[in-house]
């Protein structure tokens, strides 16, 4: 007999044991949501119901804990994120080398690495700002509720980030917010977000996002711009009568046969960096599903 | 010996599994507002009567992939009392799917009730 909404969420959590990560965050999310709605409908309408009868009948309705699992698990097995579905096999490593191009989590890594940036820096200030404040503000009365703000808001930006890396690097990441129990004064909210692990690591996460999202722009750009010059240079020499490398008034002309060497340069450089770039995507998803999802 | 009720459980969940997605759409579609989940648990309840095709937990992965596959979009609003709620609305695709699904039941269901009777 199931006594409260507490212990079936932590039933649930059990039976959905090895199970993906963000599956069960978003089942326990759905049952608690679930559940308390029902709950709280039905003793509007009988005020004089017992919570426990209240309960066993609203579960009988929502399913056991097994059951859901079973349900989540049915359905999870059935979807897979829209990035993670396999590729077909090119057989030659030329092919694999080559078919880069037409791999849809390399695109959305190489648009990642060029986000990551951006994020990266913004999640680097508002760490930074956070942290400093709520620090220094721990002196005045306002201190503590300035830090539950702005723990909060970093579960808040844990959850974009991820909804963003399931989307470019397809790694299949929580769609709800962690559940958290409602009853807590908001003290007692501030207590359970310091000691939980989670929030440090999704810190954590923000200050490293800054450097490599730095050093990702910067592979990204040198790798464009150095891709395109190869590639531009006969035209440049063709086209515009310019050397390919001029150093005041004395111009280096390539010779025509090595043309099509640069152009192949260019063209392998890009595919190269495309080939890296599905590499840190899929190690960066690893990285963030174990910094930012609960286990 | 055959164990009639667990084949007929099986069964029925079988069928469940592709009905839920026809049924959540055409419930989102008829209300033309946002409904959380628990609120589409609760018409359906009132659908079956006191006939009760699944449990209400099984609807919430079923609102995920169709959420997932773009027929449906959802957010979240805080609500008065207990955890913040999700929303779910069908989207424009989620309408054109739904016409064809409904065509799909339609033929299925004739197909069915045919083998049934025998005619």
């Amino acid at each position: 007999m199931i006594k409260s909404i507490e212990e079936y969420l932590e039933l649930l959590k059990t039976e959905l044991q090895g199970s993906d990560a963000a599956t069960v965050q978003d089942a326990l999310s759905d049952a608690e949501e679930h559940l308390r709605a029902a709950l709280a409908t039905l003793k509007q309408d009988q005020p004089d119901v017992k919570e426990e009868a209240a309960l066993s009948q609203i579960i009988d309705q929502y399913g056991s804990p097994s059951e859901t699992a079973s349900a989540y698990a049915e359905v999870e097995r059935r979807t897979v994120p829209q990035l993670a579905r396999e590729n077909p096999k090119p057989q030659s490593v030329w092919g694999h080398f080559f078919g880069v191009y037409t791999d849809a989590r390399a695109w959305g890594s190489v648009l990642y690495m060029l986000i990551a940036f951006v994020t990266g820096v913004f999640y680097f200030s508002w760490a930074v700002t956070g942290l400093a404040t709520s620090i220094s503000f721990a002196l005045f009365i306002f201190g503590l509720p300035f830090a539950l703000l702005f723990f909060l808001s970093v579960r808040g930006l844990a959850l974009l980030e991820g909804r963003l890396v399931e989307g470019l690097l397809g790694v299949r990441m929580p769609r709800r917010p962690l559940f958290t129990q409602q009853n807590l004064k908001w003290f007692d909210r501030l207590k359970e977000l310091t000691m939980d692990r989670h929030t440090w690591f999704s810190i954590l996460y923000m200050f490293i996002q800054f450097i490599l999202g730095t050093i990702y722009f910067t592979l990204f750009t040198t790798s464009l711009s150095l891709s395109l010059s190869f590639i531009a240079i006969p035209f440049i020499q063709e086209l515009f009568g310019q050397g390919y490398i001029m150093n005041n008034d004395l111009r280096y002309y390539a010779p025509t046969w090595s043309y099509p060497l640069f152009v192949l340069g260019g063209i392998s450089l890009w595919t190269i960096f495309m080939n890296l770039a599905r590499g840190i995507g899929q190690l960066h998803g690893r990285m963030a599903k174990a910094m930012l999802v609960t286990d | 010996m055959v164990d009639t009720p667990t084949l007929t459980k099986k069964f029925q969940k079988e069928l469940n599994a592709g009905i839920a997605s026809l049924v959540l759409l055409s419930v989102l579609d008829k209300t033309r507002k946002p409904m959380y989940g628990y609120q589409i648990a609760k018409l359906l309840e009132e659908y079956s009567g006191d006939a009760s095709f699944m449990k209400q937990g099984a609807l919430y992965p079923v609102l995920h992939s169709l959420e997932n596959g773009g027929l449906l979009e959802s957010n979240v609003e805080p609500s008065v009392s207990g955890p913040p709620r999700r929303y779910y609305a069908i989207t424009s695709e989620g309408r054109e799917t739904l016409v064809v699904w409904q065509g799909v039941w339609k033929q299925m269901k004739s197909f069915v009730d045919k083998a049934i009777k025998g005619a």
